[in-house]
């Protein structure tokens, strides 16, 4: 459904360990990349290749582990919860409405 | 993509059900709570959108067949019923995120000024002006971005199966929460959360 490219791009030829300027060329590749790469979903060879670039460039080696921190934060977000009097009140509407109709 | 729950005669009237929608009920009101909650960001619209769903999910149980966990069945009913209530509410217009916007321009948005060094999850979050943060930038992200994230990292699925219950393929799932995700690191960065100890006093919970 989505138009646009996916996280993951087709190429696999660049090599991420060069010279560069953030916000563009190969750090920009690296960016569509970083959630594949977090999850794990890379293979090998590219990893290494991203890997590499980190150990050379600052800048996404802090990118990345604030994005690393963002889905940290996410997956630790205590949920709410109901109170015993929410789920009968809750039941006996959907029950009243589905009788209702 | 659909789920497998299709219609399939013959079936049996809703009204003969009572017992197996109390268990339906009972075995996952706090599981689609927490979802609504996290897609909703507050607790009225969080309850309207569980009624929302277990009515529906009455009046489709005759049709259930189980080819696709209850689970999931319930989560994809909520995510659409959540689609229609906000679209009545709101009529709010989806943009799109493209990748080029969450590129860094300057040395302040590569990090987080947020307090977690030495800190589990946990004790991190107990801190209420990360909270209110993090749920700040999870609120205002758009909605398909939003439930891709929800799913996945609130929710703990599968892309495949968040797939499903979004009616996307997996990579469709994982370009909107690299998105998601990135939206959600920006919003983050620009802000400056200051350091409470609050762990170390009880903690907080909202």
């Amino acid at each position: 459904m989505t138009k646009k490219k996916t996280a993951v791009p087709k190429k696999r030829s660049r090599t991420f360990s060069q010279p560069h300027t953030h916000g563009q060329g190969h750090c920009a590749d690296l960016l569509r990349q970083l959630s594949a790469y977090i999850d794990d979903e890379l293979p090998s060879d590219i990893c290494r290749e991203i890997r590499r670039h980190l150990g050379t460039c600052p800048n996404c080696e802090v990118f990345i582990a604030s994005l690393k921190q963002t889905v940290t934060l996410c997956r630790h977000r205590p949920a709410q919860q109901l109170t015993s009097s929410d789920r009968l009140n809750m039941r006996r509407a959907i029950l009243d409405a589905a009788h209702a109709r | 993509m659909r789920p497998a729950f299709r219609k399939t005669p013959p079936s049996r009237p809703a009204m003969q059900q009572p017992d197996e929608f109390d268990k339906l009920y009972r075995d996952h009101v706090d599981l689609i709570y927490r979802y609504a909650y996290r897609l909703c960001g507050d607790a009225e619209s969080a309850k309207d959108l569980v009624q929302e769903t277990f009515l529906n999910a009455y009046r489709g149980l005759k049709d259930f067949r189980g080819e696709a966990r209850v689970s999931t069945w319930l989560y994809t009913i909520a995510s659409r019923a959540c689609i229609r209530m906000r679209r009545k509410r709101k009529g709010e217009p989806e943009h799109a995120l493209s990748l080029e916007e969450f590129v860094p321009t300057s040395e302040g948005e590569f990090r987080l000024q947020i307090p977690m060094d030495g800190l589990t999850p946990e004790e991190a979050l107990q801190n209420k002006e990360l909270r209110q943060a993090l749920d700040q930038a999870i609120d205002k992200l758009p909605k398909k971005y939003r439930m891709a994230l929800v799913l996945r990292d609130m929710e703990g699925l599968s892309a495949k199966e968040a797939g499903t219950i979004m009616g996307l393929n997996e990579r469709a799932v994982k370009s909107r929460l690299h998105r998601a995700r990135l939206f959600v690191r920006r919003e983050l960065s620009a802000r400056g959360i200051t350091n409470h100890n609050e762990h170390k006093s009880g903690g907080l919970r909202s």
